[in-house]
Formats: structure tokens, sequence, C-alpha cells
């Protein structure tokens, strides 16, 4: 009997060690969560600095949780699995990602009197048309970017980079690299259609032979490409390693590059390219809603905010009065000539139930080929 | 006046009266006692291994998920179909099973001699010191061992800068972002694996079955081939089986290694969870079909090794 009270104490002990394990960080959450309450973020590498971020939790209270992600699609698919019950008060989708968002009644809409520095962003990306869907604002833009062509300025020349056609040349063979699904608006917009798709909205056999035509495109030079990556670390990191020479890439991450020194330049080619702007917003049913609030008034609040965003991020601020707060190089490397920026057009969400609905599968066929 | 109880806690609780029923409800007779013991660890097995595989099969099964509100699910089949219909996707699938063959065989071939000489000749005294060294990697993720073989293999990598310094190549090789890059990170990744069971097989194996061997006149590769390889075909089995698994089901290294002609199954799996949005019963049809052909092809192959191993007991 004794030798049986023995092994039922080390079992009980055990338990109780092992449930109190468990139920720890619960605990610990809720205590914490008692002082100023948390903002659970789903947001991109660098879009909130470091400092405001050290800042904002010290004036606050509030603890600033982050999860960084890579791609709009796995915040969605994330958030639509976690609804009606999100853990997330703020995600970044991109503008033109919204109406996906939207129908799926995955985000609130955005209560701008709310946000008493709403004032401080510029119109041009606070009040464009894409900015309103169903007459409510539903995110607070924040940074800016656009599909590039970026090239190591030690072995390509800026003229060889006019045109994207410089990705596909022999001369580069197995030095290039893109996103695979970014490409494919690239390439219809090369080929002279609407990347966008809203043109063949009402002729969807069109806009079905359009996307054929660029996947079989893609296919036929995929022996020229050194990789198909996801995320602009990727991009950097060939870059920096010298596997790649040149490739498609977001400004921010090439930016980046360009301002710790790397012998890198971007364009937008004489063909054009598409911009799309990151916005800050509320999900349905936020958990904390009023600390995301706050937490979008506190960023919102200063152009060094912005500055700070768009040097570490590389992407172009959509706050007023923040160029004079960048260092020559940082300027240079988020701005572009008239020329470059008149081919420049947004993406758009009309069109991305026809348009994803044959894109992705044609990015499929073309990893598969 | 009460007087207190100076029992430590243990004590007063062994003493407290419901305590005491309780424990002698749950322990009455051996097959109670069974019962509670294995009580969590079935329930663990149920809803942390098998309960996300169910899920993840009936997902496979319904027409959207995750669903969108307002919209009401139906079952279907058309995801499987989808598999079977489009060929598309047959490359990367068979791709898979290809490579995961492949590298399992190249595995096992490499870390053999490293087993062999940890457990045949190593003294018992080094052999836990030489284990822990190979161990020491292991310690950190998968991620930082795909990107520690990234170091090794890129262009200002230290393989080609060693080529370079030699003389022997001028340009860089553009060793990453092929299935050679691929194979290297998972064969690295998978040794382990491999090396642990052929370790154990080789270490139980007598001396004296090689000494009779040797006696009898057998040479080395003759005792290699008639005693050490069948009667290590346990180890050789097993190896194979975990290491052919992982491989099957790899993403982030043919992802971080890989290049645009090495993509995986895995990678389409994922592009449905990932990039597609609304597609993941067809990511979950896929996964349930890669799970399966997996299973299939480790079950053959164990039926083929069982059968080699009763050809060399008789």
């Amino acid at each position: 009997m004794s030798h049986f009270d023995s092994t039922r104490r080390r079992f009980l002990g055990t338990a109780a060690a092992g449930g109190t394990i468990l139920v720890a960080p619960a605990y610990l959450r809720r205590a914490h969560a008692q002082g100023g309450g948390e903002v659970n973020i789903w947001t991109y590498n660098d879009f909130v600095p470091e400092d405001f971020k050290r800042e904002f939790e010290s004036d606050t209270g509030i603890k600033v949780n982050i999860r960084l992600v890579d791609d709009q699609g796995k915040q969605f698919n994330l958030l639509s699995a976690e609804q009606p019950e999100p853990t997330v008060d703020i995600m970044t989708v991109a503008g033109h990602r919204f109406l996906q968002f939207i129908d799926n009644e995955l985000l609130a809409p955005l209560d701008t009197d709310r946000l008493k520095n709403w004032g401080r962003i510029n119109p041009t990306f606070s009040e464009s048309d894409w900015a309103t869907i169903n007459g409510h604002k539903w995110g607070a833009p924040i940074l800016s970017g656009m599909e590039v062509l970026a090239y190591n300025t030690e072995l390509v020349s800026a003229e060889e980079a006019r045109s994207w056609d410089v990705l596909f040349s022999d001369k580069y063979e197995g030095r290039t690299a893109y996103i695979i699904q970014d490409m494919m608006s690239i390439v219809m917009l090369k080929m002279g259609y609407d990347g966008n798709m809203i043109a063949y909205l009402d002729d969807p056999e069109k806009a079905a032979a359009i996307v054929e035509e660029a996947k079989n495109f893609l296919i036929d030079r995929k022996h020229l490409v050194r990789k198909y990556y996801d995320g602009g670390a990727e991009f950097q990191q060939m870059m920096v390693n010298q596997d790649i020479a040149l490739g498609h890439a977001w400004n921010g991450p090439a930016a980046a590059l360009i301002n710790d020194g790397f012998p890198l330049e971007i364009t937008i080619p004489q063909e054009g390219s598409y911009g799309f702007v990151y916005t800050y917003n509320i999900t349905r049913n936020a958990p904390n809603e009023d600390n995301a609030y706050r937490f979008l008034d506190a960023i919102l609040a200063a152009p060094e905010i912005g500055a700070a965003m768009t040097r570490a991020s590389g992407f172009i601020s959509t706050y007023k009065d923040v160029d004079p707060l960048l260092s020559e190089l940082e300027r240079k490397s988020t701005s572009f000539s008239d020329e470059e920026l008149a081919g420049l057009q947004f993406f758009r969400a009309e069109a991305n139930d026809l348009k994803y609905g044959l894109v992705d599968p044609a990015v499929e066929a073309i990893k598969a080929a | 006046m009460v007087e207190s109880d100076q029992r430590p806690f243990w004590g007063r609780l062994s003493g407290w009266g419901p305590y005491r029923s309780s424990m002698r409800l749950l322990s009455a007779g051996p097959r109670r006692q069974f019962l509670v013991l294995v009580t969590l660890p079935v329930l663990w097995v149920l809803t942390q291994h098998l309960g996300p595989m169910v899920q993840m099969a009936s997902v496979s099964l319904t027409d959207a998920y995750p669903v969108a509100p307002g919209t009401e699910t139906h079952w279907t089949f058309e995801h499987y179909l989808k598999f079977f219909t489009d060929r598309i996707f047959w490359m990367p699938f068979f791709r898979t099973l290809i490579f995961a063959s492949v590298f399992t065989f190249v595995t096992l071939i490499l870390t053999y001699p490293v087993a062999y000489y940890l457990a045949r000749h190593v003294s018992p005294k080094n052999r836990m010191l030489l284990l822990l060294l190979l161990l020491i990697p292991f310690w950190v993720g998968e991620i930082v061992r795909t990107y520690a073989i990234m170091i090794l293999l890129g262009n200002t990598g230290a393989l080609n800068l060693l080529l370079q310094s030699i003389g022997l190549i001028e340009r860089p090789i553009p060793f990453m972002y092929t299935s050679f890059s691929m194979g290297v990170g998972i064969v690295y990744l998978t040794a382990l694996y491999m090396l642990l069971p052929l370790y154990s097989a080789l270490e139980k194996l007598p001396r004296s079955l090689n000494e009779a061997g040797a006696d009898l006149g057998a040479g080395a590769w003759t005792r290699f081939r008639r005693i050490t390889l069948p009667l290590t075909l346990e180890g050789i089995t097993s190896g194979c089986i975990l290491v052919f698994l992982i491989s099957t089901g790899f993403y982030a290294t043919p992802v971080l290694l890989g290049g645009p002609s090495t993509t995986v199954f895995a990678q389409t799996i994922a592009g449905f969870f990932h990039v597609a949005g609304n597609e993941w019963p067809t990511g979950a049809a896929f996964a349930t079909i890669m799970f399966l052909a997996a299973l299939i092809v480790t079950g053959v192959f164990q039926k083929l090794m069982n059968g080699l191993r009763r050809g060399d007991v008789r």
C-alpha cells in the first residue's frame, strides 16, 4: 500500500505541475492584459517601427502582439478560419484585396471619426476611389508599393532594364527571379492586355485565352528563371548572395537593399507596372477594438513614424510631410521619374474573382510544368 | 480549540476522505488502474494526432472551406476528381515520390558506413561522444539547418569560395535552387532518422557471427553481404520508411532550396491553403491523396523487406 501511495503521490505531483504549466500562459496573458490590455496585429516585417511600438506600449500600457505575415491569401485563410471570434484586431490588407475580405465579412468598417490623426494621411491615398467601398472606409493607408524591375547595376545596364524583356533574355539565363503570381499580371500588361482583367468582365472566354497566353509565355521561358520566390526577404537574399542579377520585386525590399548600399537600381519598365497600397484594417469582431483604434491613431500621429516605416520597409509612406525626413538615398530609393510613373497603374479588385479563378490554376500549372 | 495539522500537504491530502475514496475508486483492480493510465495518452493521440487528420479528410469532402457567411456546404468528391482529371498536378506528385525515394536511398548509402563505423569500430566509451556530436546539428530546427545549407551552397557560399580559392573554378557554380541543393538539404535533414535505426540494428548484431564467417573463409565483402546486411534489414526498413515519409512531407526545404523545376507536391498543397484563398478543400484532398500514396508505398516496401528477411531466415 505504501508503495502505491508513493506512486500516486508522484502521479498527482506530476499532474499538478503539468496542469500548472499548461494553464500558466493563459493566466499570465490575462494577468498582463489587466494592465492596459493588448492589441493583436498581423502585419509584414518592419511595418510597425520598433521604437514606436516600445513608446506606445510604455505610454498606454497596451501590449502590442505582432504576428508576421507574408501573403494576403494566408491572412484571408487564417482569419476565415478564426471567424466569428478572431484573435486578431488589426491586419494588413492590400487595397486591391479589400473586396475579398469585405465580401466574406472579415473586416469592420473603419470609423474615421475615432481617428483624430486621419487627416495626416495624404488624401491621394485616404480619399482615392478604391479606399471607399459600399460607402465605408475599410482601412488606414500606411504604405504604398509597386511591382518593379530591380537589377544589380554592376551586372545589368540601365538601358537593358528599360523593358521587362530583359527578365526573359538568354543573356541572364538562370540569373533572374520573380513572384510568379504577380508576374502573370505584368506579363499580361506587357502583352498589351488589362492585367486587372476588368476589361474582360463581360468576356470570360477572352480572359481565359489571355491567361492561357501569359501562362504559356512563362512556361516557355521557365528554363531562364532561377527561382520563383514568395517573399521580399528571399529576393534580398538572392541578390546579396549574387544568385541573381535581376528580378521582379516589390519596391520595398529592393529599396531596403539600396539603402543598405547594395549596387541595386529599381525601375518601372516602359511597358508599365502595377502599384498597391497597404492598409491597416480592423477586423470584424476584433477582441480589442478600442485598443486597435488607439494603436491606429497613434501610428498615424506623426510623419516621423511614417518615415521610420519607409526607412525600415522600403515602401513609400502614405503620410503627409514624410519626404523632408528622409535622407537623399532613402528618397532616391522610393521615388520614380514622371516617365516611369506614367506607366504605373494600381491593382484593382473589381475582377478579382474572374482573374484569380484563372490565374491561380495557371500559376500551379507553370510551377508543375 | 482546533489543533492544526502539522503534516505536509501530501500527507494531509492522503488522509482527506474524499481524496481517499476517489483514489480507491480509480485504483480498484488492475483493469481500472490500466484504464486510468491509458486514458490520457489515448485522448492525446485521438485529439492531437488523429483528430486533425480526420478533420482534414472531412474538409476535403466539402465544397467550400472556410465557409463564407450565409453559405451552406455540401459533400462532394470533386476535389479528389480534380487531381485525377487534371494532369498538371501529376508532375509534382510523382516528382515528390521519385525525389523521396532517391533521397531515401542516398541517405541510406551515406549513413550506413557511418552507423557501421560507430557501432562496430568505435569503443563504447567514445561511441556516446560521437553520437552526441552527430546529434548536435539536430538541436536546431529545420529552417535554421536549411539556411545553413544555403550559406554552404550559395554563389558566395563556402563551397564555391573553396573551389575558387583552389583554382578549380573561375565563376561560382550555381548549386542553389536546383534538385541538387534540395537533395543535399533533405539528406542532411533526414540523416539522423536513418542513422539511429541503423546504428541500433548494427549494435545488436553479435560479433561472433562475423567471426564465424571469417573462420569459415568468407571475405569481408561476403561477410557483409551474407551476414551483416541481411541481419540489419530491420534497421534499414525502419530508417527508410522514416526518411521516405518525412521526405514526402517536406515543405520549407524545397521552398528555400529548390528551384522552378523542383516543385514538390507539398508546395502544390500549400498553394491551395496559402495563395489561392477559399481552396482549402482541394488542398485537403491533395494532402489526403499524398498521405495515402505514401502509406501505400511504405506498405509495399515493408512487405518487400519482410519477404527478404524471411528469405534470409530460410
